[in-house]
């Protein structure tokens, strides 16, 4: 996978993740969000052993211990990252919380920097962009926004960036398969656990139907087998800073299914001029986090003429 | 030799059950549920339309075929149409088949903006041809669908879901996971045993 593959890689995951709420939607209010989640990623993860059981039995040889405990370091990011985003978007409505996500691609090229790791002139630009695209979408709606919301979803992308670079990080050294089965199981198993304190009745609390089940399924195989599974690959030829600017574009999918999806499926978003600005800045932000601009001849020639 | 003959045709047979398998695994779901209300016809198992063809060839062509008409046997939608929708269905991955095993003077990769367009434009030639093949028949055997409506919404599912799904599941399965289409065109074979 050259980088060109990886961004189109990391624009396919970002669309699949998009449609999470329409999948939702068609699983009924009473069956909890951990139930999803937990039932979801245990399927995902037993698809990934099922189909490369070999490739993930060497790879737990080669990796050893120290596979595992990054396995259990990344799941418990992952958990906790989306337990706080699922509490922190209850306080906002669907399009500001979406656009206070994207702050991970704010958030994560300042952690690096921090990290005396180097950040590219490109991406600092991007990650400016990203943050004026979410800046311009709170104009209509500073006094509504809920101070503990904003925190926890402030505090969430904070958390999901760490895991993006310790993803990207371990992504290159372990079999992103391997990875993703493992990420997929422990989640699947924390999420059972929350599940079970929240309704220990479980499976038997469920009115299953044919509906739940293949929403459930294919939550399962486009979600969590192949979205992750992807991302993780992309991540190994992307880096961390990059893969989150484009997983801004989150946002941008987001909103267009709020406005042609049916009201009783995704929440109908009716953008405003800022919500629209704040799409512009972030797909400039993108778009110059993804072109590879040193292709442009007569930019080459605008540089050399400067020189 | 005839072991060896018979070990070749059940690895054959595997792979032809396993590719049916594996369209059921991802048709039915979206056959039992209604994503979007009013809207039943939600094709996904589309991107694995490229696919089929290019890394399994004919044998792939026909299991992709089988597949969709296992699924509509299934979903209680079987009618004459579906003879047209079989072909179609044929039709749809050999085309790709076709392009990159025998027009094609390189070979299959998608690594690079040339071959990606190629590919892309592939898929909406495909498209159009896949629609063009069902509608006329559906249209006779359901005198109530719109025509226009039905061709589009085929022609959306054909290209949408190759596109954007299909196609990093292709870079996906040939740049990382390292599957080869099983057809290998003779000027490839040539460079590679040049390259051996």
């Amino acid at each position: 996978m050259n980088k060109l593959q990886a961004n189109i890689c990391l624009i396919c995951v970002t669309l699949l993740w998009s449609t999470e709420v329409i999948i939702f939607a068609c699983i009924p209010d009473n069956v909890v969000p951990f139930a999803t989640t937990a039932i979801t990623n245990l399927i995902g993860a037993a698809l990934l052993f099922l189909f490369f059981f070999k490739r993930i039995r060497a790879e737990i040889k080669a990796g050893g211990k120290k596979l595992l405990l990054r396995i259990l370091l990344l799941s418990v990011l992952n958990c906790a990252y989306n337990v706080m985003y699922l509490y922190g978007l209850k306080t906002f409505d669907v399009s500001t919380g979406a656009f206070t996500i994207s702050m991970t691609g704010v958030i994560l090229p300042v952690l690096l920097f921090m990290g005396k790791k180097k950040v590219q002139k490109k991406t600092w630009f991007s990650a400016g962009m990203v943050f004026a695209g979410i800046l311009v979408s709170y104009i209509s709606k500073i006094g509504h926004i809920n101070p503990f919301g904003l925190l926890m979803i402030v505090g969430g992308c904070v958390i999901r960036a760490v895991y993006i670079i310790k993803l990207n990080d371990y992504a290159r050294e372990h079999d992103p398969v391997s990875l993703s089965a493992f990420i997929s199981l422990l989640v699947g198993v924390y999420s059972f656990i929350i599940w079970l304190c929240m309704q220990p009745a479980t499976f038997a609390a469920i009115e299953w139907n044919s509906q739940i089940i293949a929403s459930l399924f294919i939550y399962a195989y486009f979600i969590v087998a192949l979205a992750q599974t992807l991302n993780i690959f992309a991540q190994r030829r992307a880096s961390a800073a990059s893969s989150t600017i484009i997983y801004s574009l989150e946002i941008v999918f987001s909103l267009i299914w709020g406005m042609i999806m049916p009201e009783s499926m995704v929440e109908r978003v009716t953008p405003d001029i800022f919500m629209m600005l704040g799409v512009v800045f972030i797909l400039l932000g993108n778009m110059s986090e993804i072109i590879d601009f040193s292709h442009f001849k007569f930019l080459k020639k605008g540089r050399e003429k400067i020189g | 030799m005839a072991e060896k003959k018979n070990r070749s045709f059940l690895r054959k047979a595997a792979i032809f059950t396993a590719l049916i398998a594996v369209y059921l695994i991802v048709a039915i779901p979206f056959k039992v549920m209604e994503v979007i209300p009013g809207f039943t016809d939600i094709r996904p198992v589309s991107m694995l339309m490229p696919v089929y063809g290019i890394f399994f060839g004919i044998p792939g062509c026909i299991a992709y075929a089988i597949g969709n008409l296992i699924t509509d046997i299934i979903s209680d939608s079987l009618r004459w149409s579906c003879i047209a929708g079989f072909a179609a269905n044929f039709a749809g991955p050999f085309c790709y088949w076709l392009f990159w095993a025998r027009l094609s003077k390189q070979s299959f990769t998608l690594r690079n903006h040339k071959n990606l367009l190629k590919h892309i434009l592939l898929i909406l030639v495909d498209a159009l041809l896949v629609a063009g093949m069902i509608t006329p028949f559906v249209v006779l055997s359901y005198p109530d669908v719109d025509a226009k409506l039905f061709f589009v919404m085929v022609l959306i599912n054909s290209t949408a879901f190759p596109i954007l799904i299909g196609i990093p599941l292709i870079i996906l399965l040939q740049d990382e996971l390292g599957l080869k289409p099983i057809y290998l065109p003779r000027k490839d074979k040539q460079i590679t045993r040049h390259k051996t």
